[in-house]
């Protein structure tokens, strides 16, 4: 090989090289499965004598008609729609907060954080004995006098998946926060002392000012949020179970029970694959909502 | 930072955030706590108890679950740094044939769910021979799309008059990449270095799906401890303790850093 030869190869072989990490991921760690679990999707698998049978839609239409899987797509919907919201608002009233000159700020920044650095087991583990007959947070309870369950929140059916989603409420704050306060970091201070020189309020200035440079920070937060709400699972195996009553099993949890204590991979394959695209219609639709709002001052 | 304001709300902030830590001082006082009277004790009425850590050790192999969690984590966050800058270079640096289709499959995957990969990932990890071995839960993620995705966007903002120098002076493409590009690209990296240090050290589902008792993680020990029928309380909170200090000591020593490192993701998104 002469010279000018290897100068040239030495130079075009790098992408090659250099993306080939992810080239071998790709194909082995991401294509392979998804078409291994679309294939199963479509077969009757036993996972001791590991023998195929296909069966074609069966699986699928199982699936459908099976009425836990609708039941946990609903604790799903709940469990998102209830705490992307509150998340989402919670967090920004506190970013708003923070952004304020004042003393102990960098320890509230910490503190508020700290929940969301722990595992998500810890905190679940915890929460257990708090919500727990005897616990702390239901003794506190029973000072409003209101009615509570005998056997602690967890364990009884009205209460239990409120009590995992306002966990998930709690250790998100700090999170979210923390996004939203960076994202405050991109409002041009001129612009809020202008507007406040000319005696805008306090209300005023955040729609007219910061809310518009917020927008993107929002926008990636409710999507990474929902994104994150609707594969719940550890909260769920760690503190219920999926029970009581399986009122507390979401869709990750329904999957997971199907693949790992019915060794049903078949059914657990299809079910996967329609949520998947259930969620990536969800998406869609959000972001085509979230862009469309977007599009009067761009 | 607006204004200042009265000192009502550093009050209400100082009274939010005691509760938000009350379930960790909760945990750590729990865990030295000789005896427990249904989740309800005085910390100051007893003496502490530190035999509660030692038992832990005795009792299951919990040095080595957390050696594990350690190297994984360490692993897959270097591995993430090494492989995908690299691989983010080239997407924003070279045109070559399929650049296009790379970059498009790592924004895709990004978006496929875990769990539609949890059947097949335990199936694959069988046949690969890597049930209950650390490389189940650190080869399939050692190149991440989001470091890729992170990566690429950086190296695209780094001028590549930068790069022409440095040509010229007889660097080689493989030294531009590591010792001219990446330092330059460090504040990005310190973001995907706390996010994967983070989800990795914090991750459950593949861990306890790929693992038995050998290989087996911090989160998927104590998540496994608690179906011990005789572990009571200040046991559990010792191993959940345990299993939060070096998250925390990264926190505490990398503060800056994480904290910079989020506000620069996100003002990325």
């Amino acid at each position: 090989m002469d010279s000018m030869d290897r100068k040239r190869s030495s130079s075009e072989a790098s992408p090659w090289l250099m993306t080939m990490p992810w080239v071998v991921t790709l194909l082995v760690f991401w294509a392979y499965p998804l078409g291994y679990a679309l294939a199963l999707g479509f077969a009757k698998y036993d996972i001791f004598s590991r023998t195929w049978q296909w069966v074609g839609f069966a699986n699928f239409r199982a699936v459908l008609t099976n009425s836990d899987f609708w039941s946990a797509l609903g604790h799903t919907a709940v469990f998102t729609a209830g705490t992307v919201p509150a998340t989402t608002v919670l967090s920004l009233l506190l970013a708003l907060a923070l952004n304020r000159r004042m003393w102990g700020r960098s320890v509230f920044r910490a503190g508020y954080f700290a929940p969301t650095l722990t595992a998500t087991v810890v905190t679940a583990l915890v929460f257990i004995h708090l919500y727990g007959q005897g616990g702390y947070l239901f003794r506190l309870a029973q000072f409003t006098g209101l009615p509570l369950p005998s056997q602690g929140f967890l364990l009884s059916e009205s209460t239990a998946l409120v009590s995992v989603m306002l966990m998930d409420v709690w250790v998100s704050i700090g999170y979210y926060a923390l996004l939203f306060l960076a994202g405050l970091q991109a409002v041009p201070q001129e612009l809020v002392e202008d507007a406040q020189m000319h005696g805008a309020n306090s209300w005023q200035r955040f729609w007219a000012i910061t809310w518009p440079y917020l927008r993107p920070t929002m926008l990636y937060a409710i999507v990474i949020n929902l994104i994150k709400s609707l594969q719940i699972f550890t909260e769920i195996f760690v503190m219920t179970q999926g029970g009581p009553v399986g009122s507390t099993t979401t869709s990750v949890y329904h999957v997971y029970t199907a693949a790992f204590e019915r060794f049903d991979l078949g059914y657990a394959s299809a079910a996967a694959y329609l949520l998947f695209v259930i969620i990536a219609l969800v998406s869609v639709i959000q972001f085509r909502l979230l862009q469309f709002g977007r599009g009067a001052e761009e | 930072m607006s204004k200042p304001g009265g000192p009502l709300l550093p009050i209400l902030l100082l009274l939010g955030m005691l509760g938000m830590l009350f379930p960790f001082i909760w945990m750590v006082v729990g865990s030295v706590s000789p005896r427990w009277n249904a989740g309800w004790f005085n910390p100051f009425g007893e003496s502490a108890s530190w035999g509660n850590y030692a038992d832990l050790f005795a009792a299951m192999p919990f040095g080595r679950f957390l050696v594990n969690s350690a190297v994984v984590a360490a692993v897959v966050t270097l591995g993430n740094i090494a492989l995908c800058f690299p691989i983010g270079y080239a997407l924003a640096r070279y045109r070559f044939k399929g650049r296009r289709a790379l970059y498009g499959s790592a924004a895709l995957v990004l978006m496929v769910p875990q769990y539609v990969l949890v059947v097949p990932m335990f199936v694959l990890i069988h046949q690969l021979g890597w049930y209950d071995t650390l490389w189940a839960i650190t080869i399939p993620v050692l190149v991440s799309p989001l470091g890729i995705l992170l990566v690429k966007g950086a190296v695209s903002s780094v001028p590549i008059e930068i790069e022409e120098a440095a040509r010229m002076d007889g660097a080689g493409p493989w030294r531009i990449v590591y010792r001219i590009v990446l330092p330059i690209c460090r504040p990005t990296l310190a973001v995907l270095a706390v996010q994967v240090f983070w989800l990795t050290w914090n991750a459950f589902l593949f861990p306890f799906i790929l693992t038995g008792e050998n290989a087996r993680t911090m989160p998927v020990a104590l998540a496994m401890f608690r179906g011990y029928q005789q572990v009571d309380l200040p046991h559990l909170f010792a191993a959940a303790t345990l299993a939060t200090l070096p998250v925390v000591a990264v926190f505490v020593i990398f503060q800056r850093q994480i904290i910079a490192g989020i506000t620069a993701g996100a003002v990325k998104g």
